[in-house]
């Protein structure tokens, strides 16, 4: 009997692998796919943003999803990203490229005495914490003239030349944005598997109980953040390159940070796609909102009933709600089916 | 199995330790020393202390003055993770497990070495998950090792607490609680886990209630009363303190 038992565990991861190697290929020819099959310059720019959105998504959740912190300000560290990359270019005459890096890179940097402040605290005072920090970045670029260009905004310098015509200019930065979200997902997939993830994802169970067990918890959650930081920065600076203006009131707003949480939310937090998942639906919603009715506030109010059904019928996520149906459904080995007789037989077994 | 009997620097020992909370002193200079290779128990009437003077010793909670040493170094005020590192490991009274983890995820957790490289390791690697599965086996729940937590009963969630705590490997195990709640047979098959792991050479400190357990279990008796030790010895004589009397019949 345990023999029995035994088989039907290992087969099952099996087909789940398989299941899994389709699903990504399928993805990744979809998205290498998109621009070709996108019927005119709109949609394909509509894919752009919404492929932002999964960067950005993806990297909230490599501290959202592994820690249980929830950052409502992390349009903090997507604004600053742009506004580094584009005061790079236009202060020092950096290359665009390198400018974008290095952007991340000062952003990883500031991301890390914030981290140091604000993971003090836990639940919702590190929610409210994350929301003071995008408010006082927007401030500060929102008053300095003389060096982000304040509320006029900041037009950005393209980094393709003038003989790369507009949809010309969608594709690549699609292709530039899969990339990057390709690197995100990467970056997640490895913590995940790391005893460095193993740590973070106990800390969201119980942050006590996780350093009672050894877990350096502080330093574990400031790597987080700062892994984090450093992709939402990159996702903030490749989009800034991409549209081309930068204005504080934008790029520094809570609406941003939420739009982060609630994708992930939506996909589900623990699951590698979820974010990518949140971001098409919600990302593509808000789209169609805006070009239905315009300037109206209107999906805001869908936003929030999306979020407040998500919440209600799967609090865990998409992702996870279907795959949990779907274990049900294929009947997977639960406790109930471990009689106490093979209990039994098994201890006598190993007592042997 | 009697170890290093009676030599007081030896394990977890404690000078002058206070604690308050507002105005109430739940550990008021207490010192006391925990033999190395022994089943210590700490007993004691409700609110005496031992719960906050096991924060203290683990460093959940920091003390106001006074030391705790451990092995005869000062780890005072020390971090959790430090003190788990330096050998101390520890259970929670109402069970702590981490609930929407794999039973074996759990066990993965305690693996935390030193160096970054390691720590970037692949978690499930062979040499951990084989130990945590011999360790699982041993506490008897290897066959849940892909179920989730928090959909194991509470007696297999005490001994998968149990089995997370040993993952660590540590010198010295305190439990807080380990027959709260559990049924009959669950107590003695922790009863002799733990007898197991001492003879072993793990030393134990184990806050209890069930007086038939720690007289049974123990060889060093501590007992506490509005936070501070008032008796010490083996059960036997403990039992027979008129001050220990006094302190559960509250005469």
């Amino acid at each position: 009997m345990p023999n029995g038992s035994s088989n039907v565990r290992t087969s099952r991861p099996t087909a789940v692998r398989a299941a899994r190697t389709v699903a990504l290929l399928a993805l990744v020819a979809l998205i290498v796919l998109f621009p070709s099959l996108a019927p005119d310059p709109f949609i394909l720019s509509v894919g752009v943003v919404i492929l932002s959105y999964a960067v950005l998504a993806t990297s909230w959740n490599l501290v959202g999803g592994f820690t249980g912190y929830i950052s409502l300000g992390h349009a903090a560290y997507s604004g600053l990203g742009g506004y580094a990359t584009a005061l790079l270019i236009l202060r020092t005459g950096m290359d665009p490229w390198l400018a974008l890096i290095a952007g991340g890179l000062i952003v990883a940097v500031i991301a890390v005495p914030v981290g140091i402040a604000s993971l003090r605290v836990r639940g919702a005072s590190f929610v409210i914490a994350s929301i003071a920090l995008v408010l006082i970045v927007q401030l500060v670029f929102q008053s300095w003239h003389t060096f982000t260009g304040g509320s006029n905004g900041l037009r950005v310098p393209r980094p393709f030349g003038t003989e790369v015509l507009r949809p010309e200019q969608h594709e690549r930065f699609f292709y530039l944005h899969a990339v990057l979200l390709a690197l995100a997902l990467l970056t997640w997939w490895l913590i995940e598997r790391s005893r460095l993830g193993a740590g973070l994802k106990a800390i969201r169970e119980d942050e006590d109980k996780a350093q009672a067990l050894g877990v350096p918890t502080f330093a574990y959650k400031l790597t987080a953040l700062v892994v984090s930081a450093f992709f939402t920065a990159l996702g903030g600076g490749l989009y800034a390159l991409w549209f081309g203006y930068l204005d504080p009131i934008f790029q520094f707003s809570i609406l941003i940070g939420s739009y982060m949480v609630l994708m992930s939310l939506l996909g589900g937090v623990r699951s590698l796609f979820g974010p990518l998942l949140g971001a098409v639906v919600v990302g593509y919603a808000v789209e169609v909102f805006k070009s239905q009715y315009g300037d109206t506030q209107l999906h805001l109010v869908a936003t929030g009933v999306l979020l407040g059904l998500v919440v209600l019928f799967m609090p865990d996520g998409v992702i996870p709600a279907l795959t949990s149906a779907l274990n049900r459904r294929r009947g997977a080995a639960s406790i109930r089916e471990v009689s106490a007789e093979e209990l039994a037989n098994q201890r006598e077994e190993t007592a042997r | 199995m009697t170890g290093t009997t009676g030599s007081p620097t030896g394990s977890v020992t404690t000078r002058d330790l206070t604690k308050s909370f507002g105005g109430v002193r739940a550990i008021d200079g207490a010192s006391v020393a925990f033999h190395e290779g022994e089943i210590n128990a700490l007993i004691g009437p409700n609110g005496s202390g031992k719960t906050t003077f096991f924060n203290c010793v683990t460093g959940m909670i920091r003390p106001d003055s006074g030391t705790v040493t451990y092995q005869g170094r000062d780890v005072t005020g020390l971090p959790p993770h430090r003190i788990a590192r330096s050998g101390i490991g520890r259970s929670f009274q109402l069970c702590r497990i981490f609930p929407r983890l794999t039973v074996l995820e759990n066990m993965l957790v305690a693996v935390q070495p030193h160096g970054l490289l390691q720590r970037l390791r692949g978690s499930r690697n062979p040499a951990d998950v084989g130990r945590a599965r011999e360790l699982l086996a041993r506490v008897g729940i290897d066959h849940l090792e892909h179920a989730e937590a928090r959909d194991i009963s509470y007696g297999q969630q005490k001994l998968l607490e149990l089995a997370g705590v040993l993952m660590g490997d540590p010198r010295t195990i305190m439990l807080d609680e380990p027959a709260g709640g559990v049924n009959p047979a669950l107590v003695d098959r922790i009863a002799d886990l733990v007898r197991e792991l001492n003879a072993e050479g793990r030393t134990f400190i184990i806050v209890e209630h069930n007086m038939e357990l720690v007289m049974g279990l123990s060889d060093h008796v501590v007992v506490f009363d509005r936070g501070r030790p008032i008796a010490q010895g083996a059960p036997a004589v403990v039992q027979d303190d008129p001050l220990v009397l006094e302190a559960y019949l509250g005469v």
